[in-house]
């Protein structure tokens, strides 16, 4: 069995100008299911490196102190031989593929080939795995033509098959939507009960934490919290790195106005939660739904976004948009449905990426088939997902200049609105900084300014909180607020159902190319059963709420208070 | 053997069967003799045959060649394929040669025929220019339908076992696979970067000079992200064993037969053999 022991290890890369981990001194038991959170560029990754000897086989930077695996110094061993001990999922899927197979059974056996075994034990080995992941059906698909979570599934296949003790998950779920990212928490979750240890790094810790032994919480390269989830998720200071769940919330709530003792382990599950409230909670004759689904107001002129009818159908005939009828005034919007809702494309018609087969779209009065892309980015400022798609100079300042640049702005007027996005995404201290040379989060950041930076009157965010750590999300969310109080238009597309809660003043719901629902986030979240259409959940306390059968859609702790007695 | 996948058959049918990415220079699946020779031998012969007619003085035997091996190609199933890209690339090379050499060969002594034209009096095309334009053209045909030949008849996946058995480094091999899924990934995430630069107030339809800067936008992120995943992608392969010394085995078995060693060294004797006629 291996269990892992780290030796005051520190490490530095060679380009970093700290250690990125310092005097980690630590043990994992065998068979343990650990968590590990904190902010992004806290370590965690590197502690991850350390455990399958990427760290320091295929890293270059200078190391302190011993990784033993197994009993075993990492340091003695290949990355290759290390691979039958200790498996790693990486963040994004697509990158863990080889890219030269044209079978998902090719990708799965590709390690095995390596190995030398038998042909029939290959297959029997890759079978085995795929069946493990529950995606034994996709044996003969392409590899590159899956979607986010069957890739991810694909790529933890192909780790399990090399037969590992130790799976080691960097964010296996921050790329994936939440459906994709349910299926592949489902089986890590059972990997424990399989005899594997398991360490996973993840931001989302309302589904991980109930399953944790332990809970690892990293800031500037040191364990900062270490022990069970329940103690370490009511400790003070810690909601500063990283996102507690609404759960645990609600538990220390019940504790701090002595509603529960304060010597009884938090609840770390929604339905522990749920169990520790009811009795405290005067439950009305449910009625379920209240609330009522607003009709949207028919389009004025004057509206910065005005859908009107619009229809779009890709070639080859399929109908992604069927028939749109909306406006957009003021404030923060979000758009919530499930992939292939028609999201995207409906995004794409904000700024004439895209022209409607059928309707018209008219952004400030400007009907969006008139207009180039070019033109239209003076009214709307569009930011997707993938940074890495949007970013190329060298510097950060230089990258949230383009834009502005683009539009012909003066020279003041770049500055202004530049410095405005460095400031308000707090990009300050690495505005000379390459871009990719940030973490993941930072540099979703800078994406982000880089569109603020563009200063127009309609503000498009694409998952903009999609892998990002709970201060960016804080932030995030700050900014957001800023915008709308300056009268800017924002409208965020996200499968972020907290942040949503949080920050939007509408919510409207697509499914299969139309709009299921269109109101305030009280009343489209209080619609669970049409949410679940398109596959969206409420956010945790308003389910918390409707499983109490409180009357009244509850959106925030504070109202699930009121109703506690 | 397991209950759902035993046979050894089952898996190269389910590899072989499997979704491929749509494009020209596909594999299609088949059973006729080019499909059931092996990989390697495929490759010597198709190299011999180009040897064969690059070191023959005349057009004529590249043309019944050419013949002989389209013929192969259509029984193979492939004949569509080929046909396209010979018609594609054939037709104009054609045109050009034959109108280019024709006309101003040097060695032009034999008039084949003269049309005339207003304004400069006549076009006269030379039989040497011709035949000269003909031979050219025959020699790239013989080579098109013997590589297209060979790609669109054999797996990647054999091919790349084949190689290996035959000694090849797992390296080239991996590159020669990641080479062919490639393109199609590259034309995705360029389209992507396209639209998010566009997003950003970048005019494609412009100026030149705007052009050129619109460039720099789509290529940077374009490379920078090959390089990032690439450095990722490493790891991956590393941590699967892949710069692993000792044996490997192969998910195929990829067969070759004595038949298509004779082949090889009956390709390997003509090419010698042609080689001697020709400076003798």
């Amino acid at each position: 069995m291996s269990r892992i022991v780290f030796e005051n290890v520190t490490y530095e890369y060679r380009t970093g100008e700290s250690p990125a981990v310092e005097d980690i001194d630590c043990e994992i038991d065998s068979g343990s299911f650990i968590g590990i959170a904190g902010p992004s560029d806290a370590g965690k990754s590197t502690f991850c490196r350390l455990v399958p000897g990427y760290i320091p086989h295929y890293f270059d930077g200078a190391l302190d102190g011993r990784t033993v695996v197994g009993g075993a110094d990492i340091a003695d061993a290949s990355i290759g031989d290390l691979a039958g001990q200790v498996g790693m999922l990486f963040e994004n899927p697509f990158d863990q593929l080889t890219g030269a197979s044209t079978t998902v059974l090719e990708e799965v056996a590709f390690g095995l080939e390596n190995l030398g075994l038998g042909r029939e034990e290959i297959v029997d080995r890759s079978i085995e795995s795929l069946r493990r992941v529950g995606i034994e059906e996709l044996i003969d698909r392409n590899p590159q033509r899956l979607s986010g979570g069957q890739s991810q599934r694909v790529a933890l296949a192909s780790v399990l098959a090399m037969q590992p003790d130790v799976l080691v998950l960097d964010e296996p779920t921050s790329q994936l939507d939440p459906h994709g990212a349910e299926a592949v928490f489902d089986i890590v979750a059972n990997m424990k009960s399989r005899g594997y240890t398991v360490i996973v790094v993840s931001q989302r810790l309302d589904r991980l934490a109930p399953h944790l032994d332990r809970l690892l919480v990293m800031d500037d390269g040191r364990i900062a919290h270490d022990g069970p989830p329940a103690e370490v998720l009511t400790e003070p200071g810690i909601e500063a790195l990283v996102d507690v769940p609404e759960a645990v919330r609600v538990g220390t709530r019940l504790r701090e106005e002595g509603y529960v003792d304060p010597d009884d382990p938090v609840a770390l599950s929604v339905e522990a939660a749920i169990s520790e409230l009811r009795p405290h909670v005067e439950t009305p004759a449910a009625d379920g739904g209240t609330t009522r689904q607003t009709k949207p107001e028919p389009g004025v002129d004057e509206s910065p976004i005005d859908f009107e009818n619009v229809r779009f159908e890709y070639e080859g005939g399929v109908e992604a948009l069927s028939g749109i009828s909306l406006s957009m005034d003021a404030g923060c919007v979000c758009l919530v449905g499930q992939n292939g809702a028609g999201k995207t494309t409906f995004v794409k018609h904000l700024n004439g990426l895209l022209d409607p087969t059928g309707g018209a779209v008219r952004i400030e009065g400007t009907d969006t088939r008139d207009a180039r892309v070019a033109q239209l980015a003076h009214h709307v400022g569009l930011a997707f997902q993938n940074p890495n798609d949007q970013l190329f100079h060298e510097s950060v300042e230089a990258e949230i200049r383009y834009g502005p640049t683009n539009l012909g702005y003066d020279e003041d007027r770049i500055e202004e609105a530049s410095e405005r996005a460095i400031e308000r995404l707090e990009l300050d201290d690495v505005r000379e900084d390459n871009p990719y040379d940030l973490g993941m989060p930072r540099r979703k950041l800078v994406a982000v300014a880089s569109v603020l930076a563009m200063d127009t009157p309609i503000v498009v965010l694409d998952e903009p909180t999609g892998g990002q750590d709970a201060p960016g999300i804080e932030l995030l969310g700050t900014a957001v607020e800023e915008l709308v109080a300056a009268g800017t238009l924002v409208v965020i597309i996200t499968h972020d159902v907290e942040f949503a809660r949080r920050h939007a003043d509408r919510v409207i719901a697509l499914g299969a190319g139309e709009v299921l629902l269109d109101g305030t986030p009280r009343e489209v979240f209080g619609r669970a059963e049409t949410l679940a259409e398109t596959d969206v959940d409420p956010p945790v306390i308003t389910r918390i709420g409707a499983r109490l059968g409180l009357s009244k859609t509850v959106l925030s702790i504070d109202g699930l208070f009121d109703r506690v007695d | 053997m397991t209950g759902s996948m035993n046979a050894e058959r089952d898996v190269e049918t389910l590899i072989e069967g499997a979704d491929g990415s749509d494009t020209l220079f596909e594999y299609q699946p088949g059973s006729s003799l080019l499909h059931r020779l092996n990989p390697v031998t495929k490759l010597v012969c198709s190299v011999g045959l180009v040897l064969i007619v690059f070191l023959l003085p005349d057009f004529r035997g590249p043309l019944l060649l050419s013949i002989a091996l389209f013929a192969l190609v259509a029984a193979a199933g492939a004949a569509r394929s080929v046909g396209t890209v010979l018609v594609a690339v054939g037709a104009p090379l054609a045109l050009s040669l034959i109108l280019i050499q024709g006309l101003f060969y040097p060695e032009n002594e034999s008039i084949l025929v003269a049309i005339g034209v207003p304004v400069i009096d006549q076009l006269v095309f030379y039989v040497e220019g011709v035949e000269f334009a003909l031979l050219i053209l025959f020699r790239l045909t013989v080579l098109m339908i013997a590589l297209l030949g060979t790609i669109i008849t054999t797996h990647p996946k054999k091919m790349t076992i084949a190689l290996m058995e035959k000694g090849v480094s797992n390296k080239i091999a991996y590159v020669f696979m990641a080479a062919l899924q490639f393109i199609p990934q590259m034309q995705e995430r360029a389209q992507s970067i396209l639209v998010a630069q566009q997003a950003r107030g970048l005019d494609t339809s412009a100026t030149l000079r705007q052009r050129v800067r619109s460039y720099i936008a789509l290529m940077s992120p374009l490379l920078i992200g090959t390089l990032i995943a690439t450095e990722t992608r490493a790891l991956a392969l590393e941590s699967r064993g892949f710069t692993r010394s000792g044996e490997r085995t192969y998910l195929l078995e990829v067969r070759d037969t004595g038949f298509g060693r004779a082949l090889r060294w009956l390709t390997a004797l003509a090419v010698f053999a042609v080689a001697g006629w020709v400076i003798a």
